[in-house]
């Protein structure tokens, strides 16, 4: 596949308080490009690894707008301009006619840039990537820092680890 | 956990301001001397402003059973802290009977059916005459107002009965009576809006009036959930026990179903439009007419897009003073909605507004506030010893 997965440190922690407390230094420290695997959801990561909010949200919004132009513009020109079809005696342009479609639309045109946005965001697919620990999916916890982020140095990462407490320290693909 | 919470929890007892209790009273005095002078010098206009301001703060109250009903039924741990908010709104359920009652001596002023003049000489409304009689319909009603009665004491006693026995037993058995009460307010409602609302035009039907008034419903009273809530927080009477994360999780709700009855009313409107039948495009042209027509493209403007644009980013939901703006709307929106259905069937092509319909409105406000300042005085603002208090305590929204 297209994605590039980068070496590394990474270190392995047993409890949910430990990976906060790990992210939350490691934030301190400087690092920006460092990310949390966690096998489920903890609560306060996004705080503790200092991560923004989505820009998805506007994604959806600005295509839904989209989305809902679009199919208004469709609808008046098919029923009003190309083909105008007298139905019921109605005007052409009927917008209370024309509103399911647009609303369609915007459903359609905001749902599916959203997922594409959010697999362009999460770097998906990411099919087989390196394993730092099995156990990661089950019940334990990892800090991944990656070789270009600001201010890389294995021997200082290596001591500040030890310092949090991990179980395991190890280079490491992610 | 993950410490993002304070910890400093902080509940008083709630002691309603000397001025709301004025206000209140000050309310319900407008509204009783607003109901005599109606009495003697105007009863076609006390009557329509009487429905529409009754229908209205009913809704409220129903509405706040209906939300402690489904978190029972969800089994919600993160609503547990606000849930005796929404109980604090039933409160009022016993004036529905009362307010039912009184409603009774203007059947006649207000329903054509009730007349048996009208009826004889339109086979139209002689053919619903099995329904739409004047013995059937206080049956209805009395049905409605006990059952809602019923169930009220059951779901909000209980919870209240917890708070001094910590029974774990009692949110088990909620959950039970919230499925009884959401199976009776689902049939009862609907006909409670088609006989009070619907057959004020007797010839008229749409099949789709009871959702319409339902979603009129739920969004009103969570938009006054909303408002209590941050009454309460202001107040300093509650700290800790719910926090803005609480508040952004009803306002998502409220945008949910500002969405909801858009949905409903287009659906409504366009079926009829695009059918185009005559017995059922009357209730539109009614609306269509002169003066109404404004009043129905300000539902379209103020009860949805406005709302909807100003609820949407997550901002606007965190924002007290944003939120207590777009709540008033909606409540405002709310009552024009049902002054709506109702109006335009007495007063063809011109709008009328003035005394009557603010006396009504004053009358039953002030006796909703009075009841539910009454229920806070005597009960502790949160559920203390539910069994998932826990969860609403830590309960915190991720973007």
């Amino acid at each position: 596949m297209a994605t590039i997965y980068k070496p590394g440190m990474a270190a392995i922690f047993e409890t949910e308080e430990a990976i906060l407390k790990a992210a939350h230094k490691v934030k301190e420290m400087g690092f920006k490009k460092f990310d949390a695997i966690t096998p489920y959801p903890v609560h306060g990561m996004e705080e503790a690894c200092g991560i923004q909010r989505s820009w998805i949200p506007y994604v959806a919004f600005v295509m839904g707008v989209f989305g809902c132009s679009s199919g208004w513009l469709l609808t008046w020109w098919t029923s009003a301009v190309n083909w105008p079809l007298n139905i019921g005696g109605k005007p052409f342009h009927s917008l209370p006619a024309f509103i399911p479609i647009m609303f369609e639309l915007t459903i359609l045109f905001s749902a599916l840039s959203s997922v594409a946005a959010l697999f362009y965001a999460c770097g998906l697919p990411r099919v087989n990537p390196p394993i730092i620990h099995p156990d990661l999916t089950c019940h334990k916890f990892a800090i991944f820092i990656p070789r270009d982020d600001v201010g890389y140095d294995e021997g200082k990462i290596e001591g500040m680890f030890q310092a949090l407490g991990a179980s395991a320290i190890k280079r490491a693909e992610f | 956990m993950a410490g993002t919470h304070s910890t400093n929890l902080h509940l008083e007892k709630y002691e309603p301001s000397q001025r709301l209790k004025t206000a209140s009273y000050a309310f319900i005095a407008i509204g009783v001397i607003g109901f005599l002078v109606g009495l003697l010098k105007n009863q076609d206009r006390l009557w329509t402003s009487y429905l529409v301001a009754f229908y209205y703060v009913t809704c409220l109250g129903v509405g706040g059973l209906f939300f402690t009903a489904i978190q029972n039924v969800a089994k919600a741990g993160w609503s547990t802290s606000i849930r005796r908010i929404s109980e604090g709104m039933t409160s009022f359920l016993p004036v529905v009977l009362v307010g039912s009652v009184v409603l009774l001596a203007g059947l006649k002023k207000l329903y054509p059916w009730a007349n048996a003049e009208v009826v004889a000489g339109n086979p139209m409304i002689e053919a619903k005459v099995a329904y739409l009689n004047v013995g059937f319909l206080v049956v209805r009603l009395l049905i409605f107002a006990l059952g809602m009665l019923f169930f009220g004491k059951k779901i909000v006693g209980n919870s209240l009965k917890q708070d001094s026995t910590g029974d774990e037993n009692l949110t088990h058995k909620n959950v039970g009576w919230s499925i009884g009460w959401i199976l009776f307010f689902s049939l009862s409602f609907s006909l409670f809006s088609v006989d009070l609302l619907m057959s004020l035009l007797p010839t008229w039907y749409s099949t789709i009036f009871g959702i319409y008034c339902f979603s009129g419903l739920f969004q009103s009273s969570l938009a006054f959930m909303i408002l209590i809530m941050l009454y309460m927080k202001r107040q300093g009477v509650v700290q800790g026990y719910y926090t803005i994360d609480h508040v952004h999780d009803v306002a998502k709700y409220l945008k949910a179903f500002t969405v909801f009855w858009a949905y409903i009313a287009f659906s409504q409107f366009m079926l009829i439009w695009y059918a185009n039948i005559p017995e059922e495009t009357e209730f539109y042209l009614l609306r269509a007419d002169g003066g109404w027509m404004a009043i129905s493209m300000s539902l379209l403007f103020f009860k949805f897009i406005i709302p909807f644009l100003a609820l949407l980013p997550r901002g606007a939901k965190r924002n007290e003073s944003h939120l207590t703006v777009m709540c008033v709307l909606i409540l405002v929106m709310q009552y024009v909605d049902i002054y709506w259905l109702v109006y335009p069937n007495f007063y063809e092509g011109h709008v009328v507004f003035g005394f009557y319909e603010i006396s009504m409105l004053l009358l039953f406000l002030g006796i909703f506030l009075s009841t539910m300042m009454k229920f806070f005085q005597k009960n502790s603002v949160v559920a203390l010893k539910d069994p998932r208090l826990h969860e609403a305590l830590t309960h915190h929204v991720t973007y």
